[in-house]
C-alpha cells in the first residue's frame, strides 16, 4: 500500500516536472512567402502648398508644433497644404528660393533675407506665449559661474550660439553686445554648435562654454531634459519683431490671402480647437504683419555686419 | 515483481544502497530541476529575443521619424541597413508611411508583398510568428507616431531559428551541466558511502572477531592527541592515562576534577563541557566505535575474570572430586525428591555401580525394595524434621558382612530451606572387630586372672595329692592298687602341668634378657623333636639364613615357642608329612622372619582368627590345653614381635623340595617376626 502510494507520488512529480519543463505558449503562426517578390514604386505625392517651419528644432518637434496648424489651414482654405522639413536654416532659404517652400514660418532675419533676396512677403506675426508679437534673445551662463554677472563680464569669455544666422539665438545677442561695446574679437571664442537652440543650452549647462545666446523661451524646451535652474540669464536683448509667416511670391495672392485670413482667424481665447492648434505651435495668436515691421532687424543686420541683401 | 524489488534492495550492500539512493535522488532532482530551469530559461530566452526584436523595431521607429518627416530616404535606408547588418538574425526590415507605401526595405530583388497583408495592426500582441521558406520568423510591427499622428510603420523580421538554436545550445549546456553535477554528486556519494561503510565494515569485522572469540579489537580511530596530552595533567595514576584504546569519558574513576568520580554514562553530563571531549569527540559512528571498543575491553576483562574463576572452580571441583573419590567413606547427595545428585566413588564401587547409574536415580532404582523403603523413610524424615540422623548398620554383600556408621544430614540452600539430604557412611567393620577383640581380650584377661587365682589355689592341694600319692605308692604293694596310684600320679601331673600353663599364661614369669642366636635355638629344638617326628613319618626340613644376627631376648621362652609350633605342626600332620622351618633376614636388616610350615590338615578360615585365643583348640579332648599358641603369642609379643598364621601357606614359605601328596592336608604356616632393634613390630 505504502509502496503504491510512493510510486504514484513519484509519477505525479515526474509528470509535474515534464509539464513544467514543456510549458510554452502556443503561438499563432501565419504562413508567408518571402520568395514571392514584386517591384514596388513609391506613389508620387499630390501637388500641395508647402509649409515649412525654420528648422529651429528637430523635425519631430517642428511636426508636433505645426502639423495641427497645417491641417487647420488646409481645412480652412480647402487647399492641399503639406509640411516640409528643411534640414538647416540655409536649407530653408535654399528651398524657399527653389520654390519648395510656399509658406515660410521663420525668424525675422531669415524673413528679411527671404524678403530681400526672394521677394517673400510677410503676412502675419505670431503672438508669443508671453502675449507679445515680438521676441528677444537671452544671454545665459551657468548659475554657479560667479565670474559672469553682467553683460560686461562676458568679455574674454567663450560664447556659444546655435548658428550665425539665428536671430534670437545669435544676432540679437551680437547686436546687444555691440550696443554695449563688445565686439566679436572681445570674446575668447565664438562657437556655433549648429542644429538647435537646445545644443547651446546643453553646451553651457555642461560647462563647455562660459556664455550662450538663445532665443527667449528656449529654456522651457529643455526643462524636461536638464535642471534649468542651473542656468542663469545674464541679460536680455531688445525686442524685435517675432516670427513671421511669409509667403512666396510664386504663391497666388488669393491663395496667400486665404491663408492669411485663416491664420488671423485663429482665436486662442474662444475656440478650443484653435487653442489646441496654437498651444501646439507655442503661440497664442497671430497679428497681421507687413514688411515694414522688420526694419529694426535690417538695422541690426547693418550693426552686426550681417549681409541680408 | 513487487516482492522482488524490496528483496533485491534488501540484499544490496549498504554502500551500494547509499550510493544508489543518492544517485537516484540526484538524477531525479538534477534532471527535474534541469528540465524546469531549462524550460524556464528557454522561455526567458524566447521572451528576451522577442523583447530584443521589439526594442530594435521601436528604436528604429524612433530614429526613422526624423528622416521620415524630411523624407530622407537615404538616411532611412542607411538606418535599416545598419541594423540589418549589425544583427545576423534580423531577416528583413521595411518602412511604410502612413499610407502604407513602402518607403524603404532591406530586400533585394523585389519586395515580398505577402508581408503587407499580415501583422498590419501594431496594437495586436507583437510579434507575429510567420512561417516562411527561411524558417519561422517573428515579425515585429512598430508605428512611427508623433503625438497622435501616425507617420508610418517599421516592420522587422527576426529569425526564430536562431533563437531556437540558442535555446538548443542552452539546453545542451544545461543538460551537460546537470549531468556533470549529478556525476560529481555520485562521486561524492561514493566517497561518502565509502567513508561511512568503511567504518561500519570495521565495526562488523570487529564483531566477527568477537564472535570468533577475539576480544582484542579496536574499531575507533586513534585521536590526534590523547587526554593527558591535551590537558598535560601528568596524573599517571589515572586509569585514562596511557589508555590509547578508550576515551577517558568511558572510564570510571578518572582523576579529572570535572569527572566528579562518576561512571559512564553518568559522568557524560560533565564530560560534554570538557575541552578533551570537545576535541576528541567524533560523529555518531566514531562514538559507536569507541563505545564498542570500551564494551569489548570491558567484556574481555569480565571474561578473563570469569575464566580465572572457572579455573579456580574447576580446580576446586577436581580437588573435591579427588577427595570424594579417594575418601573410603560413602558420600551421596539427594535432592528434595530424594533423587541422587551425587554419589562418591567409594559408594559406587561398593555397590558395583557407575556414577551415571546412580545420579538421577532414587533408592528404589538402586536398592532392594526393603532397603530402599527404609532409606526413603529416613530421607523423608530428615527432610521433614531437619534433624540429622545417625545410625550403625550392617550390610551383607557377597557373603561379606560390613558395618557402617551412617549419618544423614539436611542440606540448606541460601534461603535456609532444606534442599536435600547428604549421606555419609563410614566403614567401621575393623572398629567393630577390634571392639570384639577388645571384649574378648578383656574376657581373656579376666579369665586368666581367674584361672591364675584358681591355679594358685589348686597348685598346693595338687602338690599334696602328688606327694601323698607318691608316698602311698612306696607303701602299696598290691599291683592293682599301685596301678591305680600311678594313674592318680599321672593325672595329678597332668593337672599340675595344666595349672603351670595356666600360671604361665596368666602372669608373665620372669624374663631373662640375653643374646640369642635364633638359628641355634631353632636347631636345638629341631634336633630334640627330630627323632620323635621321624617315628611318626614326619620329615623336618630346616633352611636357616646364616646371615641372621643374634638378637636380645629370652632363649628359653623362644625355644618354648619353637617347640609349641613344631608340636602343633606334628599334631596337625599326624602321620607322614613334612615340616619346613625357615629363617630369613629382611632386606633392611631390621627383623628376622621365622616360618614353620607343615603339610597338616590346615585351619579353616573361620578358625584362623581364633587360634591364638586361650583354650581354643582343634585337638582332641585331652590332647591339648588350648593354651600353647596363646602362650607363644604372649612370648613373641613380649619380644616386640608378631605372630601370624596362613592356611594354606603361600609358596614363598615352602621350600622347592617340599613334597605334596594327596593324603597331605592343605597345610599351615606360622610366621614369627622378631625385631632386631628395640622398636616393636606393628
Amino acid at each position: 500500500m505504502v509502496s503504491s502510494r510512493t510510486t504514484i507520488s513519484c509519477l505525479c512529480m515526474i509528470l509535474a516536472v515534464f509539464f513544467l519543463s514543456s510549458c510554452r505558449e502556443n503561438e499563432e503562426t501565419v504562413k508567408v512567402s518571402l520568395e514571392k517578390r514584386e517591384d514596388i514604386a513609391f506613389k508620387q505625392q499630390l501637388p500641395a502648398i508647402t509649409y515649412a517651419y525654420l528648422p529651429q528644432y528637430a523635425h519631430t518637434e517642428s511636426f508636433q508644433r505645426h502639423h495641427l496648424l497645417v491641417e487647420y489651414l488646409a481645412e480652412e482654405t480647402g487647399l492641399a497644404i503639406r509640411q516640409v522639413f528643411p534640414e538647416t536654416f540655409d536649407d530653408h532659404v535654399k528651398m524657399f528660393s527653389q520654390g519648395k517652400i510656399d509658406i515660410s514660418f521663420s525668424n525675422p532675419f531669415i524673413y528679411v533675407q527671404l524678403a530681400n533676396r526672394f521677394g517673400a512677403k510677410a503676412m502675419a506675426r505670431i503672438i508669443e506665449e508671453d502675449g507679445r508679437a515680438e521676441f528677444r534673445g537671452q544671454i545665459i551662463a551657468r548659475r554657479d559661474n560667479q565670474g559672469i554677472k553682467s553683460i560686461k563680464d562676458c568679455r574674454g569669455k567663450s560664447w556659444v550660439a546655435v548658428d550665425p544666422s539665428s536671430a534670437g539665438g545669435y544676432l540679437f545677442a551680437l547686436g546687444h553686445f555691440v550696443d554695449h561695446g563688445l565686439k566679436l574679437d572681445d570674446f575668447k571664442e565664438v562657437v556655433f554648435v549648429g542644429g538647435r537652440q537646445e545644443n547651446v543650452i546643453l553646451g553651457v549647462y555642461a560647462g563647455l562654454y562660459d556664455i550662450g545666446s538663445i532665443r527667449e523661451g528656449s529654456l522651457n524646451v529643455v526643462k524636461d531634459k536638464i535642471d534649468i535652474s542651473q542656468i542663469k540669464v545674464i541679460n536680455n536683448t531688445r525686442w524685435y519683431p517675432g516670427w513671421v509667416y511669409a509667403y512666396s511670391p510664386r504663391l497666388p495672392q488669393d491663395v496667400a490671402d486665404k491663408i492669411s485670413v485663416a491664420l488671423l482667424r485663429l482665436d486662442y481665447k474662444n475656440n478650443p480647437r484653435h487653442r489646441a492648434i496654437l498651444d501646439a505651435a507655442k503661440c497664442i495668436g497671430l497679428v497681421p504683419s507687413n514688411d515694414r515691421d522688420f526694419d529694426p532687424v535690417r538695422d541690426l543686420s547693418k550693426k552686426v555686419g550681417l549681409d541680408l541683401e | 515483481m513487487s516482492d522482488y524489488l524490496p528483496k533485491f534492495l534488501y540484499r544490496l550492500r549498504f554502500r551500494t544502497k547509499i550510493t544508489l539512493g543518492v544517485a537516484i535522488m540526484l538524477i531525479f532532482c538534477g534532471l527535474g530541476i534541469g528540465l524546469i530551469l531549462s524550460g524556464m530559461s528557454s522561455n526567458a530566452l524566447l521572451l528576451e529575443g522577442k523583447k530584443r526584436g521589439m526594442a530594435l523595431t521601436s528604436g528604429l521607429a524612433f530614429h526613422l521619424a526624423e528622416p521620415l518627416l524630411s523624407m530622407d530616404l537615404l538616411q532611412m535606408k542607411n538606418s535599416i541597413d545598419n541594423i540589418r547588418k549589425q544583427y545576423d538574425d534580423v531577416i528583413y526590415i521595411f518602412l511604410t508611411d502612413a499610407s502604407d507605401n513602402v518607403l524603404t526595405h532591406t530586400f533585394t530583388g523585389g519586395f515580398p508583398t505577402d508581408l503587407l497583408r499580415v501583422n498590419l495592426d501594431s496594437r495586436r500582441k507583437q510579434p507575429l510568428l510567420l512561417t516562411t521558406e527561411r524558417g519561422p520568423i517573428y515579425d515585429f510591427n512598430a508605428r512611427i507616431v508623433l503625438g497622435e499622428s501616425n507617420l508610418g510603420t517599421v516592420r522587422l523580421g527576426l529569425s526564430r531559428s536562431d533563437m531556437d538554436a540558442q535555446i538548443y545550445r542552452q539546453r545542451l549546456t544545461s543538460l551537460f551541466s546537470t549531468l556533470g553535477v549529478v556525476g560529481l554528486g555520485i562521486v561524492l556519494a561514493l566517497w561518502f558511502s565509502r567513508t561511512v561503510t568503511s567504518r561500519l565494515n570495521r565495526l562488523r569485522k570487529s564483531v566477527e572477531e568477537i564472535v570468533r572469540g577475539n576480544l582484542d579489537v579496536q574499531v575507533g580511530f586513534s585521536p590526534e592527541k590523547y587526554c593527558w596530552e591535551l590537558i598535560d595533567c601528568n596524573r599517571r595514576q589515572c586509569p585514562a592515562y596511557g589508555d590509547v584504546r578508550r576515551r577517558c569519558w568511558y572510564l570510571a574513576g578518572s582523576l579529572c576534577p570535572n569527572c566528579l568520580d562518576r561512571e559512564y554514562p553518568g559522568k557524560m553530563e560533565s564530560c560534554r563541557h570538557c575541552s578533551v571531549y570537545k576535541h576528541n569527540f567524533g560523529d555518531e559512528l566514531q562514538d559507536l566505535a569507541e563505545a564498542f571498543d570500551a564494551m569489548a575491553m570491558t567484556v574481555k576483562k569480565h571474561i578473563d575474570e570469569l575464566t580465572e574463576r572457572e579455573k579456580t572452580i574447576a580446580r576446586q571441583q577436581g580437588l573435591l572430586k579427588t577427595i570424594m573419590n579417594v575418601t573410603p567413606d560413602f558420600i551421596t547427595l539427594q535432592d528434595r525428591e530424594l533423587t541422587y545428585t551425587f554419589a562418591g566413588k567409594a559408594f559406587c564401587d561398593y555397590f558395583n555401580l557407575q556414577e551415571e547409574q546412580v545420579v538421577g536415580k532414587t533408592d528404589c532404582d538402586i536398592f532392594p525394595s526393603e532397603q530402599a523403603e527404609l532409606n526413603l523413610r529416613e530421607g523423608k524424615e530428615v527432610l521433614l524434621t531437619g534433624h540429622p540422623l545417625a545410625k550403625e548398620m550392617c550390610l551383607k554383600r557377597l557373603e561379606e558382612q560390613r558395618w557402617f556408621h551412617v549419618v544423614k544430614v539436611p542440606v540448606y540452600d541460601e534461603n535456609n530451606s532444606i534442599m536435600g539430604v547428604l549421606l555419609t557412611a563410614r566403614d567401621i567393620s575393623m572398629l567393630k572387630k577390634f571392639q570384639a577383640q577388645l571384649i574378648q581380650s578383656q574376657k581373656m584377661e579376666d579369665l586368666g586372672r581367674l584361672a591364675g587365682g584358681v591355679a594358685h589355689e589348686i597348685n598346693t592341694p595338687l602338690g599334696i595329692i602328688l606327694g601323698y600319692s607318691q608316698l602311698l605308692m612306696d607303701d602299696i604293694k598290691d599291683a592293682e592298687v599301685l596301678e591305680g596310684m600311678k594313674i592318680i600320679e599321672k593325672q595329678t601331673k597332668v593337672c599340675r602341668k595344666i595349672v603351670a600353663d595356666l600360671l604361665g599364661f596368666a602372669r608373665n614369669s620372669q624374663s631373662v634378657s640375653e643374646t640369642v642366636d635364633v638359628n641355634d635355638s631353632i636347631r636345638n629344638i629341631t634336633n630334640l623333636v627330630e627323632h620323635s617326628f621321624f617315628l611318626n613319618g614326619i620329615k623336618v626340613l630346616v633352611a636357616l639364613d646364616v646371615n641372621i644376627p643374634p638378637l636380645t631376648g629370652d632363649e628359653a621362652k623362644l625355644k618354648q615357642v619353637w617347640l609349641n609350633l613344631l608340636n602343633n605342626a606334628a599334631d596337625a600332620i599326624g602321620k607322614d608329612g613334612m615340616v619346613s622351618v625357615q629363617t630369613k633376614l629382611d632386606p633392611q636388616g631390621e627383623r628376622i622372619e621365622i616360618s614353620i610350615a607343615d603339610t597338616g590338615k590346615g585351619i579353616t578360615k573361620a578358625n584362623l582368627s581364633k587360634i591364638f585365643d586361650p583354650f581354643f583348640t582343634t585337638k582332641e579332648v585331652g590332647k591339648g590345653t588350648g593354651l600353647g599358641l596363646s602362650v607363644s603369642f604372649g612370648i613373641i609379643k613380649e619380644h616386640g614381635g608378631k605372630i601370624s598364621v596362613l592356611s594354606p601357606p603361600p609358596a614363598e614359605y615352602l621350600p622347592e623340595d617340599f613334597a605334596q601328596s594327596k593324603h597331605m592336608g592343605p597345610g599351615t604356616v606360622f610366621i614369627v617376626e622378631l625385631p632386631l632393634g628395640s622398636a616393636p613390630i606393628k
